[in-house]
C-alpha cells in the first residue's frame, strides 16, 4: 500500500464536449466484458435532467475509501500506477466498497455478480480514443509532478508574487528542471521583484543568482558561460527575464547573443508590459490594451484614448529569424507542453542559444480575478490569440498544440479588464490580426518544414 | 622629446628583453597578451582604434590564449566581461569616446561590483562637435564613477602600465576596475622603440590569478550577487552605505598599491615610472606647470629650454588621475609659489580644465594662497607644441606678480 | 519502561486508519500498535467468508509486517491491554509490563455478547469474532448435520447460509419479530427469510431460548471423536437438538481495562467530535467508542465498518495535531448484506421520524424492493433488496442534506442514476 503516493495519470472528462453518444461506454464494455452492454461499462455517462451529461468513474483516489472499508484486503492502491486494483480472488462480494465510495467509482456489475471498477486499461484506457468529441482525455502530466517532486526546489520559500500570479510556478518549475549547476540571471522586473535575488544581503535561491541590468542579461550570461566553458566546467546559464527588457531596451544584447549562438537558455516571461514598475506599455503589449501609459480616456478633439494603438512585436518569431538552436512559445496552462519544451530548450542550450517565450497572464496588470490565471492563459491559446509552437533549424517551425477550431477572440478579451473599453472596430482589428498572425505562422511552419 | 625618468635599479637583474618598434596600440596589445587574460571583448565603434585588432591577431596567431567575444556593442562588451569576471576570468577590453559613453550603464556598475576589469581608453574628445581625434574628454567625463584611471606618457609606459593595471585591479585591497588611458593618435598611433618583457618574468610578477574570491557567480559557492539594498522595510541604507564606503576605501587603498606595484615593476624590469605624481626639474623652481598624458614630452622639452634660459620653472605630471593623488600632489605643490595647469579637456561647470579644478582643491588644502591658472589645449587632436608650453610657462610666471586671470587660456584657439 | 509517542490499541479498521492518519502528519514520531490478537490485522467483517471457506485464512490480512516496518510502527501482537493509568499516561499490559505513552487510542473493538441463558455454561458453543473463532467454526460446520444459530443479525445469518450450503439442517432462533432487525425493514427481512426457507433453513423469529443443556445424543462420526450436542428449550416449550450451536446475539465493547480509570464510558467509551475521551491524551474509535449519531445528538453505538474507519482517521489526525482535521459529522448506519446471490443495502436511518415521508417500491416477481425515507425533501435513509445503488453516494446525499424534492419521483424510479447525476454536479 502506497501511503504517500506521487501523482498519477488520470482520465479527464470535459462535460462541455460530451454529447452523450455513449461510445466510451460501449468501448469499455467491449474491452472489459466482451459485450456491448453499456450498463456494464465501468465509465458511466449520465444524462442529466437539466442538460448536458454527468460522469461516474473511479477517480483512483489518493486516499481511497473503497480500500479503507474493504474487509477482505481485495482492493489495493498500486503505488506505481496509482490505480486501485481489485483482486477477484480476495473479494467476498460484500459491496462495502460501494458504500465507501462517494463517487460511484466502484459498483456492482450485475452481469458478473461482482463489483467492477476502472483500471485505466493498464495506462491505455479504451474509452478515451473511443470518444469522438474529445470529451475524454488521458492526462499524463503526472510525470511532471513526480519528476519535479524529486528535484530540489532551488528557490527560497515564500516568493512575494502578486496573488494569482503564475510566474512563481514557472520560476520554481524551471529552476528545478535546470538544476543546481546553474547561474541564474533575473533582470529587473517581476522575477527579482518577487525576491529571486533577495534583499539586503539575503538570497532568494540556492543557485548563484544576480540582477543583470535590464539591458545586458544575455551579454552577462554569455560571459559567465564562456568562462566556465573555457575552464571545462558544465554550468547552465539561465535567464528568466520579462518581455519589456527583452523586447525593448535589452533587445540588442539578446539579439547579439542569439546571433553569436551563445550557449544559454533565455526564458522570457511575457506579461505584455512593464508590470513590476506599474503596468506600463512594452512593445509586447497587444493592440487595444489598457496600460498605465496607454490609458483609456476621453482624449481631445473627439479622439478618445482607447489603449495601445499599435500591435505587439512578435518577439519569438524575431528570435526564429536568428536561427537559434531552439525557439518555442509556451503557456502555463499547458504544462506538459511547457515541460517538453523546457527539456528541449535545456538540451539545445548546451549547443547554443535557446529561447523560450512563456505567455504569462498578469492578474494585477490585466485586471482579472486572481483565480483565473490558468483560465486566461488557456483562453489565449484556445482563441489563437497566442500560438504554441517550437522551432529548431533542423525541423523548422511546428505547432505543438494547434487549435483548429478556435474560439472567437472575444472569449479571451472579455476575460479581463484591460480590454473592457474596446470598441467593435478595435475588436474586429484584433480578430483580424489573430487570423493574420495564424496565417503567417502557418506559412512559416509550412515553408520551414517543407 | 624627452622620456620619462628612467633609472636602472642597481638590484634589478637585467632581464633579457626583446626590443621592438611598435605603435602604442600594439604596445597595449602586447601588454595585454603578457598579462594572460581569459577573455577579451571588443566592438569597433567609430572612432575605432587598432588596439583590439592587434589583440585579435595575437589570439588568431596563437600568441595569446583568450576567448575573444565580438560583441554587438560596447554596452555588451563590458557586460560580457562582467559575466566573465564573476565566473573567475581575467578580462580586458578597450574603447573610447562614444563607445565609452554607450557602455556607461554597465561601466558604473563594474566598480560597484568590484570587478577587476582592465580597459584601455584610447582617449578621444567628446562629441559633439563631431570629431574623431584625440583628447581627454571621454575619460574625464567618467572620472567620478569609481574606476582607477591612469594616464600614460610614452608607448613603453603604455605597455608596462597595461600589465601593471591587472595586478593593481586584482590586488585584494583594491578589487576595482582600471582604465589605462593612452592619448588617441599621439600614443595610439605613435611608433616608438619598446622593450618587451619575457613572459615568464611577467608570469612571476603577476602571481596567481584570483579575481572572484570576493564576488562570484559559481554553483560551487552559490550567492546572490548584488541583491536589492535599502528600503523602508529592510535594514535601511546601512547595507548600501557599507558597500559604498568600502568602494571608496578600495580607491584610497589603490594609491598605496599603485606605488608598490610600480616599485616592484622597477625592481623586476628595470623601468621606473612615477606611480602617482612625477616631478620634473622641480627642485629650485619658483613655479610649476602641470601636465597629463603624452603632452608631457613636449612640456619637458620646454621646461629644459626655459631652465636653460634661467627661468625657475619645473613640471608636475599626474599619472594617476583617479583616485586623485591629493597627498602626493600636495607635497609637490608645496615646493612652488604658482602653478599653471594644462588640461586636454574641459570642465563645463567651472569653466576650466578638470585637472585644474582638482588641483584647486589640493591648493586649498595647502593652507596658503598659491596663484594658479587653467590652460586648455590639445582638443580634437590638436598638437600642444613646445611653443605652446613656452606660452604656458610665461603666463604662469606672471602669476608670481600679477593677479590670476579668471578665464582659462585656450591654447589652440588660433591654430 | 517502554515509551512511545503514540500508542494505538487494537488492530482492525479504526486502529489502522489512525496509524495512517498519524503517519500522514507525523512521519517519525514513535508509534506502537498493540493488539491482543496473535495474528496480523484483519477485519471481523471478513470472518463469515473464512467460515465458508471462500477466504483463505492467510489471505485476509489488511497489512503485512513490511507495512509496519516501512512506517516505523512497532507491532506488538498477542498482548492485551489490561489497565489504563491515565494519571501517569501509562498502559499496563496483560503480561505485566507497562508502556508510557504521550497519546493513546483505544480501538479495542468488541466481543460477542453472551446471553445469560440458564445452562449456557454447561454446553459447547461457537462464537465468531476472531480469526481463531472462524477457523474453528469452519472446521465444525463441515461436520454439522443439525445446527442452531442464536441471533439473526448479519453474523448469524452469514453463518446460517454457510451451514445451509454445506448441507446441514439449520435453525435460526431470533428473539425479535423479524430477521436482521435494525438493519432492514419487515419487507426486506421477509425477502431474506424467504431466501433462507427456500434453501431449507428454518427461521424461528419471536422465539426465545430459556434453557440449554448437554444433549444425550452424540453426533460423532467415525472419522472424528464424538461431539457432545446441545438441547435447546424454547419459551414455547419446544426443544431443538443441535450438534453445533452458534451464539451470535450481538457484541459488547471491549473496555474492561477501564476499571478504576476516570475515562467516562456508558455503553461504550464516550468521545467528542474529535474522538477524544473525557481524559487528556486518550482517544477512542470504532466498535468500542460511543460517539455522536448523525440523526441524533445523543451518543450512540454505531458498530459498523465504514464508521470505524472514519472515527479512526479523525482520532489519528487529532492525536497528530493535523490542522486538516474536520469534526466527526455523526455516525450514519451503512450496511450491505449478500445472501444466496442476492444483496441488500441499507444506508441511513431506519427510524421514521414524525413528519417524514416513506416511499416504497416493491416488485414481488423480481424480488426488487426499494424504500426511501425523506424529511423536508432530504433523504434520511434508503434500503434496497436486489436494487443496486451507490451506497456511498446515498450517504453523501444524507450527510449534505441535499434537497431532493425536485427529483423525488425520478429518484425513487432510478436511485442509482439520479444519485450519480447529483453527485457529478454537486461534489465532482
Amino acid at each position: 500500500m502506497a501511503m504517500f503516493g506521487g501523482a498519477y495519470n488520470t482520465i479527464a472528462f470535459d462535460a462541455a464536449q460530451c454529447d452523450g453518444c455513449g461510445d466510451c461506454m460501449t468501448a469499455c464494455a467491449t474491452v472489459k466484458t466482451g459485450t456491448v452492454d453499456k450498463t456494464r461499462s465501468r465509465i458511466q455517462i449520465v444524462d442529466s435532467a437539466d442538460d448536458g451529461f454527468e460522469l461516474a468513474l473511479c477517480r483512483q483516489c489518493g486516499d481511497p475509501k473503497c480500500v479503507t472499508v474493504c474487509p477482505a484486503g481485495a482492493l489495493t492502491k498500486d503505488g506505481a500506477s496509482g490505480v486501485i486494483d481489485w483482486n477477484a480472488a480476495k473479494c467476498v462480494d460484500c459491496l462495502l466498497c460501494t458504500v465507501g465510495c462517494a463517487y460511484a467509482g466502484i459498483a456492482l456489475d450485475a452481469g458478473s455478480g461482482h463489483v467492477a471498477k476502472c483500471d485505466t486499461c493498464d495506462g491505455a484506457p479504451a474509452c478515451v480514443p473511443a470518444c469522438p468529441h474529445g470529451a475524454l482525455k488521458y492526462i499524463t502530466t503526472s510525470r511532471i509532478y513526480n519528476e519535479v517532486g524529486d528535484w530540489e526546489d532551488l528557490f527560497a520559500p515564500g516568493l512575494a508574487g502578486c496573488q494569482g500570479c503564475n510566474t512563481e510556478l514557472l520560476m520554481r518549475h524551471t529552476l528545478r528542471r535546470v538544476g543546481p549547476d546553474t547561474v541564474l540571471a533575473t533582470p529587473p522586473g517581476c522575477v527579482p521583484g518577487m525576491g529571486s535575488v533577495g534583499f539586503n544581503g539575503t538570497t532568494g535561491t540556492k543557485v548563484p543568482v544576480f540582477h543583470p541590468l535590464l539591458t545586458n542579461t544575455a551579454a552577462m550570461l554569455a560571459g559567465i558561460k564562456r568562462q566556465y566553458k573555457r575552464v571545462g566546467r558544465e554550468v547552465n546559464a539561465l535567464a528568466i527575464a520579462g518581455d519589456g527588457g527583452a523586447s525593448d531596451v535589452g533587445f540588442q544584447s539578446l539579439s547579439g547573443a542569439a546571433e553569436r549562438n551563445e550557449q544559454m537558455l533565455f526564458m522570457v516571461v511575457d506579461n505584455e508590459g512593464y508590470m513590476n514598475t506599474g503596468m506600463q506599455r512594452s512593445s509586447c503589449t497587444p493592440y487595444g490594451a489598457w496600460t498605465s501609459t496607454t490609458p483609456v480616456g476621453q482624449g481631445s478633439g473627439g479622439m478618445p484614448s482607447q489603449g495601445k494603438t499599435q500591435d505587439a512585436k512578435n518577439l519569438p518569431l524575431i528570435m526564429v529569424n536568428h536561427r537559434c538552436e531552439y525557439v518555442a512559445t509556451a503557456s502555463t496552462a499547458y504544462m506538459e507542453d511547457l515541460y517538453d519544451k523546457l527539456d528541449r530548450a535545456l538540451e539545445a542550450s548546451k549547443r547554443g542559444f535557446a529561447y523560450l517565450h512563456v505567455y504569462s497572464p498578469c492578474t494585477t496588470g490585466w485586471r482579472f480575478p486572481t483565480n483565473q490565471n490558468m483560465e486566461v492563459a488557456r483562453k489565449a491559446v484556445e482563441t489563437n490569440f497566442v500560438m504554441l509552437w517550437e522551432y529548431n533549424p533542423r525541423d523548422g517551425l511546428q505547432f505543438t498544440r494547434p487549435v483548429d477550431d478556435p474560439l472567437p477572440v472575444t472569449d479571451y478579451l472579455k476575460a479581463m479588464g484591460r480590454f473592457r473599453h474596446l470598441s467593435p472596430d478595435q475588436i474586429s482589428h484584433i480578430q483580424s490580426k489573430v487570423v493574420e498572425n495564424l496565417a503567417f505562422v502557418k506559412q512559416m511552419a509550412h515553408r520551414q518544414s517543407a | 622629446m624627452t622620456t620619462a625618468t628612467l633609472e636602472k635599479s642597481p638590484q634589478a637583474k637585467p632581464a633579457k628583453q626583446k626590443v621592438m618598434l611598435v605603435e602604442g596600440n600594439e604596445a597595449a596589445a602586447l601588454g595585454v597578451a603578457l598579462a594572460r587574460p581569459d577573455m577579451v571583448a571588443v566592438y569597433p565603434i567609430t572612432p575605432q582604434s587598432s588596439l583590439v585588432e592587434h589583440v585579435a591577431k595575437l589570439i588568431a596567431d596563437g600568441r595569446m590564449d583568450a576567448d575573444i567575444v565580438d560583441a554587438e556593442g560596447e554596452h555588451s562588451v563590458l557586460s560580457v566581461l562582467q559575466g566573465g569576471a564573476l565566473a573567475g576570468a581575467r578580462t580586458y577590453t578597450a574603447t573610447c569616446g562614444p563607445g565609452l559613453a554607450f557602455m556607461f550603464e554597465p561601466y558604473f556598475r563594474t566598480s560597484g561590483m568590484r570587478l577587476p576589469i582592465v580597459m584601455s581608453i584610447v582617449t578621444r574628445d567628446g562629441i559633439t562637435p563631431q570629431s574623431v581625434w584625440g583628447g581627454h574628454q571621454d575619460a574625464m567625463t567618467v572620472r567620478e564613477v569609481g574606476w582607477v584611471q591612469v594616464y600614460c606618457e610614452t608607448v613603453q609606459e603604455v605597455l608596462d602600465t597595461t600589465i601593471m593595471a591587472f595586478k593593481i585591479a586584482e590586488h585584494h585591497d583594491v578589487m576595482l576596475p582600471v582604465n589605462v588611458c593612452l592619448d588617441g593618435n599621439y600614443l595610439s598611433y605613435g611608433t616608438s622603440r619598446v622593450e618587451l618583457p619575457e613572459q615568464a618574468e611577467v608570469d612571476a610578477f603577476m602571481g596567481v590569478k584570483d579575481v572572484n574570491w570576493h564576488v562570484a557567480l559559481d554553483p560551487l559557492r552559490p550567492m546572490a550577487v548584488d541583491p536589492l539594498t535599502g528600503g523602508s522595510s529592510g535594514r535601511g541604507p546601512s547595507t548600501f552605505v557599507r558597500y559604498r564606503k568600502g568602494q571608496c576605501r578600495g580607491m584610497q587603498n589603490s594609491l598605496r598599491v599603485i606605488e608598490d606595484i610600480h616599485e616592484e615593476w622597477a625592481q623586476r624590469f628595470g623601468r621606473r615610472f612615477a606611480p602617482l605624481v612625477e616631478e620634473y626639474r622641480l627642485e629650485g623652481a619658483d613655479y610649476a606647470i602641470m601636465t597629463l598624458g603624452s603632452m608631457t614630452g613636449a612640456a619637458k622639452d620646454a621646461i629644459d629650454e626655459a631652465r636653460d634660459a634661467g627661468r625657475r620653472v619645473g613640471l608636475i605630471k599626474i599619472k594617476t588621475f583617479s583616485p586623485f593623488p591629493v597627498d602626493a600632489l600636495m607635497k609637490s605643490l608645496d615646493k612652488v609659489q604658482a602653478v599653471g595647469v594644462v588640461d586636454r579637456s574641459v570642465g563645463f561647470r567651472w569653466n576650466c580644465g578638470p585637472m585644474y579644478q582638482e588641483t584647486m582643491g589640493v591648493l586649498y588644502k595647502l593652507g596658503r594662497h598659491v596663484p594658479s591658472m587653467s590652460f586648455i589645449g590639445g582638443l580634437a587632436g590638436a598638437d600642444i607644441t613646445v611653443g605652446h608650453f613656452h606660452r604656458v610657462i610665461e603666463a604662469t610666471e606672471k602669476l608670481l606678480s600679477n593677479p590670476a586671470p579668471t578665464e582659462p587660456v585656450w591654447l589652440n584657439e588660433k591654430d | 519502561m517502554e515509551q512511545t509517542k503514540y500508542l494505538v490499541v487494537g488492530s482492525s479498521h479504526a486502529a489502522l486508519e489512525a496509524v495512517t492518519a498519524i503517519r500522514m502528519h507525523d512521519a517519525t514520531g514513535s508509534l506502537t500498535l498493540l493488539t491482543r490478537d496473535p495474528h496480523l490485522p484483519y477485519s471481523p467483517t471478513v470472518l463469515p467468508y473464512v467460515v465458508s471457506g471462500r477466504s483463505a485464512p492467510d489471505g485476509i490480512f489488511l497489512r503485512d509486517e513490511k507495512f509496519f516496518a516501512d512506517q516505523g510502527v512497532q507491532l506488538k501482537r498477542g498482548t492485551a491491554l489490561k489497565a489504563l493509568h491515565t494519571e501517569r499516561n501509562a498502559a499496563e499490559l496483560a503480561d505485566g509490563s507497562e508502556i508510557a505513552y504521550e497519546k493513546i487510542l483505544l480501538a479495542t473493538g468488541a466481543s460477542p455478547a453472551i446471553p445469560p441463558i440458564p445452562g449456557i455454561d454447561t454446553v459447547s458453543y461457537h462464537v465468531l469474532r476472531t480469526l481463531d473463532d472462524a477457523t474453528r467454526l469452519n472446521a465444525a460446520i463441515k461436520q454439522s448435520k443439525q445446527a442452531v444459530v442464536l441471533g439473526a443479525g448479519l453474523v448469524g445469518m452469514h453463518a446460517a447460509e454457510n451451514l445451509v450450503k454445506v448441507g446441514a439442517g439449520v435453525t435460526v432462533v431470533e428473539m425479535a419479530k423479524q430477521l436482521t432487525d435494525g438493519y432492514f425493514d419487515a419487507i426486506a427481512a421477509g425477502l431474506i427469510e424467504k431466501a433462507f426457507t427456500d434453501n431449507g433453513a428454518r427461521i424461528l423469529t419471536g422465539s426465545r431460548v430459556v434453557k440449554l443443556a448437554p444433549s444425550a445424543a452424540s453426533f460423532g462420526t467415525p472419522a472424528t471423536p464424538a461431539t457432545p450436542g446441545v438441547t435447546l428449550t424454547l419459551e414455547s416449550g419446544a426443544t431443538l437438538e443441535a450438534d453445533l450451536l452458534l451464539v451470535a446475539t450481538g457484541v459488547k465493547p471491549n473496555m474492561d481495562y477501564l476499571v478504576g480509570s476516570p475515562v467516562e464510558h456508558d455503553r461504550g467509551i464516550l468521545v467528542s467530535d474529535t474522538m477524544q475521551s473525557s481524559v487528556a491524551n486518550v482517544w477512542s474509535a470504532g466498535d468500542c467508542a460511543q460517539a455522536k449519531g448523525f440523526f441524533t445528538d445523543d451518543k450512540v453505538m454505531n458498530a459498523i465498518l465504514p464508521d470505524a474507519a472514519e472515527q479512526g482517521r479523525i482520532a489519528g489526525m487529532a492525536m497528530a495535531g493535523d490542522s486538516g482535521l474536520k469534526k466527526y459529522p455523526g455516525g450514519v448506519p451503512l450496511n450491505t448484506y449478500h445472501f444466496f446471490g442476492r444483496h441488500a443495502i441499507s444506508v441511513g436511518s431506519s427510524k421514521v421520524p414524525e413528519g417524514a415521508e416513506v416511499l416504497t417500491r416493491f416488485d414481488e416477481v423480481s424480488g426488487r424492493y426499494l424504500k426511501a425515507i425523506f424529511k423536508n425533501g432530504c433523504l434520511l435513509g434508503i434500503y434496497g433488496v436486489n436494487e443496486f445503488f451507490d451506497g456511498g453516494v446515498m450517504c453523501q446525499l444524507i450527510l449534505r442534506r441535499i434537497d431532493l424534492s425536485p427529483v423525488k419521483e425520478r429518484f425513487l424510479a432510478e436511485p442509482m442514476t439520479v444519485g450519480r447525476e447529483i453527485m457529478s454536479k454537486t461534489w465532482r
